[in-house]
């Protein structure tokens, strides 16, 4: 079974302060430290292991700048057998048609029986590319996965709805599923893991290999444009609780005193 | 854009709020481009939920098939194709549901439009509908332009478009023939599956002591469970506390967890996503300890302290026993 999972990079936005970068279009990125999305983590190990369940092998794709090597690297010590990387400067400011895009010319060239994605990068909040990718290869798509198993040539699979329901449901193959986080244990990755694969080559993919020029990527390529990014107003909100730890422990402990709950 | 459509949404029979909801938002878009507004229903029984679209819409354009039972996004694309496929100028809206997620970003590819998910409100600049979302970890808000495009599609972030029912449209429903007679599908449903249920019942819970990523990777669960006993509640967590198997799932609180509406709150080291506190929007007192002043919770919370919660669950816990005694 041929299993491609395509992977994103990027900033760790969860803890940092973040502020706003001149001209008002995107915040200031250069301190943040960049790691693979969340939710690839979860793809990558769902393709690993249904490699290891079906027989098969991983391929390891992301569009992202030459950093992001050594994500690609960390990919194959999780069990990827190759691992290419997409890019060209012009790539910067894609949305996630572009990127959709990309990953599609490259792919079409290559049989594939499932692409494994994350459903939702969390940088962008698009959940877009998965799904845009499946269309663009002419094949069905399927997102919040949560369980997979392959049989008779199909996928079958559970989705999540909302509220602890889910749905189970039966797909053809090749086809794109984008996964939920959850779903699976993703591996612990040791160094001696990543210097396995150390010397594995991480074949570099251009514009002209995808047969795409540059005002088909970036900013000039995408269908929507960020025109302004802006910090959320801090509104009314939280009466903030000053003091010690001691002062503000002692404080809370009175307020669920006059609320009745102790 | 001449047409705005809104995609009705349901499951087992019943409409759901984000139908309500995208209507809301076509109606304050629809006067500022001289807009009309059209639903489209796509299910197995119009009959039943065309009677309820009527009193709001004043056209509703209908295609009945056996397999849209079901949110079946393979279906659906082919359903909205045979509508829309040979229209431009408009702007179809879909709820950000997590049925709507799997289908919007395929059907903007067969439609050729513009795509932006989970849009939480609009503004027109210069004439142009431009969207405004959350992006890093919902921590910044973007406003986003659909670079001109004739054919526009935006999903809707649950909750952000509240609805005013009018029940005074008096519409009619126009039925389209099924595309999909002939079809076969690549993709079909076979059976609703509910999240396990475990030993407690958070949804009727009155105290919540509810734990986040900010427990860090390996956390002592004994420490919360404890001031969970101390202050006589449960235990309950954010979504990334069950993907990485620390509670069970029917501890989540969420939109993909349990709605809980309890007396009291206390969420610690989470952040306060939409989808969490979606789960929470029932309580009447949220209190937040987060290390960082500009977390979302913060915003919901009536109250919050702004620290470490290594420091403060023990200190909490040992101030909370002096006054029980
Ligand atoms: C379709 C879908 C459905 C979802 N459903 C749900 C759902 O049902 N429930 C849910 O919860 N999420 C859900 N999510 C995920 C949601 O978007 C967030 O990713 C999640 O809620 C974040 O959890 P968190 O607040 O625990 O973690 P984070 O967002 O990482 O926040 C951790 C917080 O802890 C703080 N912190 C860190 N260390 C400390 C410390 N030592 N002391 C004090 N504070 C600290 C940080 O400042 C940060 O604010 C869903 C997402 C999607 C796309
Ligand atoms: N630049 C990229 N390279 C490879 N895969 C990507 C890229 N961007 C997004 N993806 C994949 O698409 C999923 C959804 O991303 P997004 O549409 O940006 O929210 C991610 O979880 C990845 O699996």
């Amino acid at each position: 079974m041929k299993i491609i999972t395509c992977m994103k990079w990027i900033p760790d936005t969860s803890e940092a302060e973040l502020s706003i970068a001149s001209g008002g279009k995107d915040i200031k990125k250069d301190d943040l430290d960049y790691d693979l999305n969340d939710w690839d983590r979860f793809a990558i190990e769902e393709a690993v292991q249904l490699k290891e369940k079906y027989d098969g092998e991983v391929t390891a794709i992301s569009v992202a700048p030459e950093d992001a090597e050594e994500m690609l690297r960390e990919c194959l010590a999780r069990g990827a057998d190759e691992a290419f990387q997409i890019w060209n400067d012009a790539f910067e400011g894609s949305d996630g048609f572009v990127i959709a895009r990309a990953l599609a010319e490259f792919i079409r060239k290559r049989p594939f029986d499932i692409i494994v994605t994350g459903t939702l990068a969390e940088d962008d909040g698009g959940g877009q590319v998965g799904g845009m990718l499946g269309a663009m290869l002419g094949v069905p798509s399927a997102t919040l996965v949560s369980r997979i198993e392959i049989a008779d040539g199909k996928a079958r699979f559970r989705r999540e709805l909302e509220g602890g329901l889910y749905e189970n449901i039966e797909m053809e193959l090749p086809a794109v599923i984008s996964v939920a986080t959850g779903l699976n244990e993703p591996r612990f990755v040791s160094i001696r893991a990543v210097r396995k694969v150390a010397s594995i080559d991480i074949p570099t993919v251009d514009l002209d290999e995808l047969g795409l020029d540059e005002s088909q990527v970036g900013h000039s390529g995408s269908r929507i444009s960020v025109e302004k990014v802006f910090l959320p107003p801090e509104g009314e909100g939280a009466e903030i609780i000053k003091g010690s730890t001691e002062e503000a422990a002692a404080r809370l402990a009175e307020i669920l005193k006059e609320k009745g709950v102790l | 854009m001449k047409n705005i459509y809104v995609l009705a949404e349901h499951r087992k029979g019943t409409l759901r709020d984000t139908t309500w909801e995208a209507l809301a938002a076509a109606r304050t878009l629809a006067p500022q481009f001289g807009a009309e507004i059209t639903c489209i229903l796509l299910s197995n029984d119009a009959s039943t939920i065309s009677d309820r679209l009527v009193q709001e819409f004043s056209k509703v354009i209908a295609i009945e098939d056996p397999s849209l039972e079901t949110f079946n996004s393979d279906a659906c694309i082919k359903c909205l194709v045979s509508i829309l496929g040979d229209k431009s100028d408009y702007l179809l809206l879909m709820g950000n549901s997590n049925s709507v997620i799997e289908l919007a970003p395929g059907l903007s590819i067969t439609l050729d439009a513009a795509l932006a998910t989970d849009c939480f409100g609009f503004d027109v600049v210069d004439g142009a509908l431009c969207a405004l979302r959350q992006i890093y970890s919902y921590k910044v808000n973007a406003l986003v332009s659909f670079k001109g495009a004739a054919k526009m599609v935006a999903t809707l972030r649950s909750g952000s478009f509240p609805f005013t029912p009018t029940a005074q449209a008096g519409g009619s429903v126009e039925k389209m023939e099924s595309p999909l007679k002939s079809e076969k599908l690549r993709k079909v449903f076979v059976s609703y599956e509910e999240a396990e249920k475990g030993d407690v019942d958070i949804s009727t819970a009155e105290i919540i002591v509810s734990v986040g990523r900010g427990i860090g990777d390996e956390p002592d669960m004994d420490v919360y469970q404890s001031l969970a006993d101390t202050v006589g509640g449960v235990l309950a967590c954010s979504r990334p506390i069950v993907d990485k198997n620390l509670l069970p799932k029917y501890h989540q609180v969420g939109t993909s967890g349990i709605e809980v509406k309890p007396k009291i709150y206390l969420a610690l080291g989470i952040s306060g996503a939409f989808q969490h506190v979606g789960g929470i929007k029932g309580s009447p007192l949220i209190i937040a300890v987060n290390k960082d002043a500009r977390a979302p919770i913060f915003r919901v919370a009536q109250y919050g302290v702004v620290a470490d919660i290594n420091d403060m669950v023990p200190a909490l816990e040992e101030k909370i026993k002096e006054i029980k005694g």
